[in-house]
């Protein structure tokens, strides 16, 4: 949908996902897209090399957000909000539907 | 000039740097960390320089070359027994929403520099602490703001459109000395 505009389907996947959760790490988008993970890992760097995402250490997982402070991230916030809205429901469902309440520790799956 | 390298100071090394670029045709503003140091006369050390530039990196790294420094990773220029290294920060210059308008400059023997200005310089800071709680970089606009004449009205006027007044009143509680 905007892959032209990014230049790559994997950016607009980064950008979906970020706009829906919030923060992501590389294994768990990768997991979520089912693509490679240094894809995923490639494409974040330009993104943060351009002020567009940041990251911070937690553990031993890397974990980016939007940059809240990219000059340009209301605009693009609307953007990827709009285009969020065609994206088929069979592809939100499987992409962008995630639990992301609490889980307690040693609750059966 | 023959420069001692490794005694230098922020902001002759500064100088040094946006000098090169601009002799190659490239303009330079010193932001981030740097800019605090020098306002505040080294209270706050930072060991590097973050510059905003329209120029390429191939176009920087040719100039940085000049004056010894190699490109370490994608945004990052070192040079051996240097102990700042150099960040190129992705343009536009900006503080949260706003382009950044006005710039200072200061001379030294090793040339001019481009910087942001006190005030900006104190909003860039408070950006930190606005978005990620930072409370170093709070520390660090209230040292600017102690050592420095800012517009106190600017960056009330900046901190309300960009969300964020009840930090600010944060941050005038400090300069009044009240624990942040």
């Amino acid at each position: 949908m905007l892959e032209g505009l990014f230049g790559n389907i994997i950016i607009e996947k980064i950008f979906f996902f970020l706009a829906t959760y919030k923060e992501g790490y590389p294994l768990g988008m990768a997991k979520t897209f089912g693509v490679p993970v240094n894809r995923i890992q490639q494409q974040l760097k330009r993104l943060e090399d351009s002020g567009i995402v940041v990251s911070r250490l937690v553990g031993k997982v890397r974990l980016y957000t939007l940059n809240p402070r990219y000059p340009f991230l209301k605009e693009l916030d609307a953007l990827i909000a709009k285009a969020y809205q065609f994206i088929p429901l069979t592809e939100k469902d499987k992409f962008y539907r995630r639990r992301t309440r609490p889980r307690r520790a040693g609750k059966p799956q | 000039m023959r420069i001692d390298w490794k005694h230098i100071d922020i902001k002759d090394f500064a100088a040094i740097v946006i000098e090169a670029l601009r002799k190659n045709g490239m303009d330079a503003l010193l932001v981030g960390g740097a800019c605090i140091s020098i306002y505040t006369n080294n209270k706050y050390v930072s060991s590097d320089l973050d510059i905003v530039s329209h120029a390429t990196m191939k176009e920087i790294s040719k100039a940085l070359a000049e004056i010894g420094f190699k490109k370490k990773s994608s945004r990052h220029f070192v040079k051996t027994g240097c102990p700042f290294f150099i960040e190129f920060v992705s343009p536009p210059a900006a503080l949260g929403n706003e382009p950044i308008k006005s710039r200072n400059e200061m001379t030294t023997k090793y040339g001019k520099i481009v910087l942001l200005t006190p005030t900006d310089s104190v909003k860039d800071r408070l950006a930190a602490y606005y978005h990620w709680n930072d409370s170093q970089s709070l520390e660090q606009a209230l040292m600017v703001a102690e050592a420095q004449i800012i517009d106190l009205d600017e960056v009330q006027r900046w901190s309300r459109r960009e969300g964020f007044k009840e930090k600010f009143d944060n941050f005038v509680n400090g300069l009044h000395g009240e624990k942040t």
